[in-house]
């Protein structure tokens, strides 16, 4: 492992980590302000996390170590996820990268919380649970798909690969890649667990998902939840923005080129952030058993990138 | 040989493997006959001791097996020869050693297992009769896989299909076991009737029982021996629509039985698929297509139905079905990669498909072993019944999850190991270059990553309704950790899990270099890192912690009743996919006036249409009733008629006699 590699290990999950409340709190300012309130301060989602992590943790009496391991295990997981989408600067050469295995990491995150949300046998969790499961099962051949339409298009499986192909040519170079940015786009609002998916703002029993199976966590322990939530947000817009914007991410490391790189990042991210806001205030949660067909326009997306790519 | 210096080398260790082959062979059977020695006065001390021997016998042929993979042998032995054509001979290469090491090294486990799994049935006979038929078993499965000829796999699949059949039957007084029996029999049955038809067609073609590169053989004749193949091989390897024995027979039998054939007896018919497409035949591209097809249903829909399922080992059983689905999708893009030239990719399905026949041989052993035990310790195999059972069977729930992660296709465990070879074939397939073929391979994609998640999802609720949060009923209350063997052999298969996914890449390596995968064991190690980490800041924060009761809007008190249940856990999916479910809701309700607005009596019901068994099974028994009521009247005739019948049967050979010379 060389120098250059280190510095991404450590500055890659990083990034995503600081920038992550910063884009949620953005996300809530755009959204109460077109609701016409002036809403919390950008950096509100710092302070709750503060607040969390110095509250008691409360546990339920029937838990077992599932739920006090699943948030160490669901934030390990999603760093983990998050080296494989470089934010700031693109790596040599590694053993990370892989789409796949990106994918299968952020569902490890999920599978752990999922069994959070039963553990305390409350009915809420295990609601909750069941919904993200169902939800992100029916996403998986969507997000699969846009994998190998990515793979098709840009020749390779490893993402670093695919952002330094992108980097080297121009968007005019691959026109589909603009339908696989729609179908990341949606897969971007199912994973995050947005509206019209799920609702971030509620605890109404009717409309929650994700909010439902975390119903347990408290403390430090729902701090490292709303964390792991958060850095899956954050990467997943980094691989949007990297897939169909990529100018802007270095190359190589140095110093200035590195800062350069990251404030380019952070911008283009805040941007994405106002973007998925202002998409959230304009649509209504779509009721759960018609996401499918939600869905299924990805899914369309990224099957007709892969056949212009082979009629081509 | 190639290498003459080495030669006495390579004989020492052929001798070797010889003597430890054929010792191995006798220890199973001298175990098989132990335990019925005094069948009349049975005796504990000779069970056990054929199960020590049994262990012996499983552990000096995977040795053999191990030892032949490693120095890359390929031996020919004669066990005895009938005529010069037929003869029960056995071949030990690499690929039969694979398949040996699986049995032999799952088969280990399951006797460690059955060492104290055994004693908790009452009658002591059928307890000798268990032990003995599950050498009998294992030795069949072993020898089956070593055949060399069509002769001898047929001979060795009989006695596997028939000893099995037995330990299938061993609790006979259940009515759902008679009707798993007879599932069980007469498919496995249909499934011998297709090979012998295979095998004596490669005969008439070749003119011989050896299983050996096969050539000069006719198109059309191919084609047929191939789908003859197919439909005997995937009757035992659960391939949908010949699936449906497999639920019955795996939860209707004891679960050591269970482990051994869900984990071990589905692969022998991979390794026969395996055996014929590389070494026997060529294949054409409509096998790869057929297979391809078979295999994607098979995973999709095996998976489907084990996330209804609340039934446990019924539940694994379909999960089964699901996995042998996904190594059959291995072998059809295989030989789709390999027509047309793609030699990486069909490198990649093969040895994924082989990989992944390993892996799942190892987890879903552990996972029914597991199951097994908890089984054992409510006395129950619904899971609406259990619940909490993580803090009274703690190893065993550890285990438990260990193997559902690992059968759910986590990084980094052997499931995902495994599933991402075929993964990364589909989506390197771009330089196919063949339109059509590749938008069937995408949807074949869609279905294998519908197929992963699913049993990600399958698992979180199995391990969530059968561990987590309160126990459901009073036998989950009072259920009991299984003794230490129970746990021992689950524990070993599920460690080789952790093991052959944080290694895949170093192991895969060892085997064929410059395959395009991800390496795990930094993923591992950062993962446990991160882990340790976020653990050690936390403990920095001191924040106090308290326990109280779950919230429950304010109930005063929860019971087991009114958790999740498994039925509510996977309602959602079950709606979505209503088209595969079938669900039949009936609700009725009858009211005292004519206005129904005071209601008498309602009754409601939700249930899944056995689409297989009442659609294709039932009309096709039907069917064969009807011509046996047909038989069955031509007896019933007086003796006038009889004699006609004998008359016309005499004729018939004289003509036909006469005929043939």
């Amino acid at each position: 492992m060389n120098w250059n590699t280190a510095v991404y290990i450590v500055m890659n999950p990083l990034f995503a980590l600081v920038l992550s409340p910063l884009v949620l709190g953005l996300i809530k300012t755009v959204k109460a302000r077109i609701q016409g309130r002036p809403g919390p301060p950008v950096l509100q989602q710092y302070y709750q996390l503060r607040k969390l992590f110095h509250k008691e943790i409360v546990y339920s009496e029937d838990s077992s170590f599932i739920v006090r391991l699943g948030p160490y295990l669901g934030i390990a997981f999603m760093l983990t996820a998050s080296l494989f989408v470089p934010m700031v600067f693109i790596p040599q050469t590694g053993w990370f990268g892989n789409i796949i295995l990106f994918f299968y990491l952020m569902i490890t995150a999920k599978f752990f919380m999922v069994l959070g949300g039963l553990d305390a046998g409350s009915t809420f969790g295990g609601m909750g649970s069941s919904r993200e499961m169902t939800v992100s099962s029916i996403i998986e051949p969507v997000t699969i798909m846009s994998c190998a339409a990515l793979a098709f298009v840009l020749k390779t499986t490893s993402i670093p690969e695919m952002f330094r192909t992108l980097l080297a040519g121009s968007i005019f170079s691959y026109p589909t890649l603009i339908l696989v940015g729609i179908s990341l786009f949606i897969i971007l609002i199912v994973e995050s667990a947005r509206v019209p998916v799920d609702n971030p703002e509620t605890h109404l029993e009717l409309t929650m998902i994700h909010e439902a199976m975390i119903l347990e966590q408290s403390g430090p322990k729902l701090a490292l939840v709303e964390l792991a939530s958060g850095v899956r947000q954050t990467v997943l817009m980094a691989l949007l923005i990297n897939v169909t914007f990529p100018w802007g991410l270095a190359g190589l490391a140095g110093c200035a080129s590195l800062l350069l790189a990251a404030v380019t990042m952070a911008v283009k991210m805040l941007i994405l952030a106002a973007t998925v806001g202002l998409f959230e205030s304009l649509l209504a949660k779509i009721r759960f058993f018609r996401l499918p067909d939600f869905f299924m326009i990805a899914l369309f997306l990224s099957f007709i990138t892969i056949v212009f790519e082979l009629l081509r | 040989m190639d290498f003459p210096e080495f030669s006495s080398g390579i004989e020492d260790k052929e001798a070797v493997v010889q003597s430890l082959f054929w010792v191995g062979g006798a220890l199973c059977l001298v175990a098989t006959i132990l335990p019925l020695v005094l069948l009349f006065r049975p005796s504990r001390l000779l069970r056990q001791a054929a199960l020590w021997v049994l262990l012996a016998g499983t552990g000096a042929i995977s040795a053999a097996a191990i030892l032949v993979i490693s120095r890359s042998l390929d031996l020919h032995l004669t066990l005895l020869s009938i005529t010069p054509q037929l003869a029960l001979s056995f071949r030990l290469d690499k690929l039969s050693c694979f398949f040996v090491v699986i049995i032999g090294a799952v088969s280990f486990c399951a006797v460690i297992y059955s060492m104290t799994y055994i004693a908790h049935y009452k009658s002591e006979r059928s307890k000798q009769f268990l032990a003995s038929g599950l050498a009998f078993f294992i030795l069949a499965m072993l020898l089956v896989v070593a055949s060399s000829t069509t002769f001898g796999f047929l001979f060795f699949w009989e006695l596997m299909s028939l000893s099995s059949f037995f330990l299938v039957m061993f609790d006979l007084d259940k009515p759902e076991t008679q009707k798993a029996g007879i599932f069980y029999f007469s498919m496995t049955q249909m499934g011998t009737i297709f090979l012998l038809a295979s095998f004596l067609l490669l005969y008439r073609f070749t003119g011989s029982f050896d299983i050996s590169a096969a050539s000069n053989i006719p198109q059309w004749g191919k084609g047929l021996v191939f789908v003859s193949l197919f439909i005997g091989f995937g009757t035992k390897a659960g391939i949908i629509p010949f699936h449906k024995w497999l639920p019955y027979a795996h939860s209707a039998s004891p679960s050591n039985v269970s482990a051994l054939m869900s984990g071990v007896m589905l692969k022998v018919p991979i390794y026969g698929l395996v055996r014929f497409i590389i070494d026997v035949f060529r294949p054409d591209l409509w096998w790869g297509i057929v297979l391809l097809f078979f295999g994607s249903i098979t995973a999709l829909l095996g998976i489907i139905y084990a996330f209804k399922e609340h039934d446990l080992k019924k539940m694994l059983a379909y999960c089964s079905i699901e996995n042998l689905g996904v190594i059959v999708v291995g072998l059809g893009l295989y030989v789709i990669f390999d027509f047309y030239g793609l030699r990486v990719q069909a490198d990649l399905c093969i040895y994924g498909a082989l990989f992944h026949t390993l892996n799942h041989a190892l987890f879903k052993s552990s996972l029914f072993m597991t199951a097994g035990s908890v089984v054992q310790a409510t006395g129950t195999r619904d899971i609406e019944q259990m619940g909490g059972l993580i803090k009274r069977m703690p190893g065993t729930g550890a285990i438990f999850l260990v193997g559902a992660c690992a059968i759910a296709a986590l990084p980094p465990l052997n499931g995902f190991a495994s599933e991402i070879m075929i993964f990364q074939a589909y989506l390197t397939s771009f330089s196919l270059g063949r339109p059509i073929l590749e938008i069937l391979l995408m949807a074949g994609l869609a279905a294998l990553a519908l197929t992963s998640t699913l049993a990600a999802a399958c698992f979180a609720k199995a391990f969530g309704i059968i561990f987590l949060a309160r126990p459901r009923s009073g036998a989950a209350s009072a259920a009991k950790e299984a003794p230490f063997a129970q746990l021992l052999a689950p524990g070993i298969l599920a460690a080789l899990c952790v093991g052959f996914g944080v290694f895949s890449y170093q192991l895969i390596s060892n085997v064929k270099s410059g395959m395009p995968l991800p390496d795990m064991l930094p993923i591992g190690i950062i993962v446990l890192v991160l882990t340790g980490v976020t653990f050690l800041l936390l403990l920095l924060t001191r924040s106090p912690v308290r326990k109280t009761e779950t919230w429950g809007c304010g109930i005063p008190s929860q019971t087991g009743k009114m958790e999740y249940s498994g039925d509510g856990f996977s309602e959602p999916i079950v709606t979505v996919f209503k088209p595969v479910f079938r669900t039949r809701k009936l609700s009725t309700r009858e009211f005292y006036d004519k206005y129904n607005s005071i209601p008498k009596s309602s009754s409601g019901e939700i249930g899944t249409l056995k689409f297989f068994e009442e659609r294709l099974y039932v009309p096709i028994a039907r069917f064969f009733m009807k011509i046996a009521g047909a038989v069955s009247n031509l007896h019933n005739v007086d003796m006038d008629a009889l004699i006609l019948y004998s008359f016309i049967a005499v004729v018939l050979v004289i003509l036909g006699v006469g005929w043939w010379l």
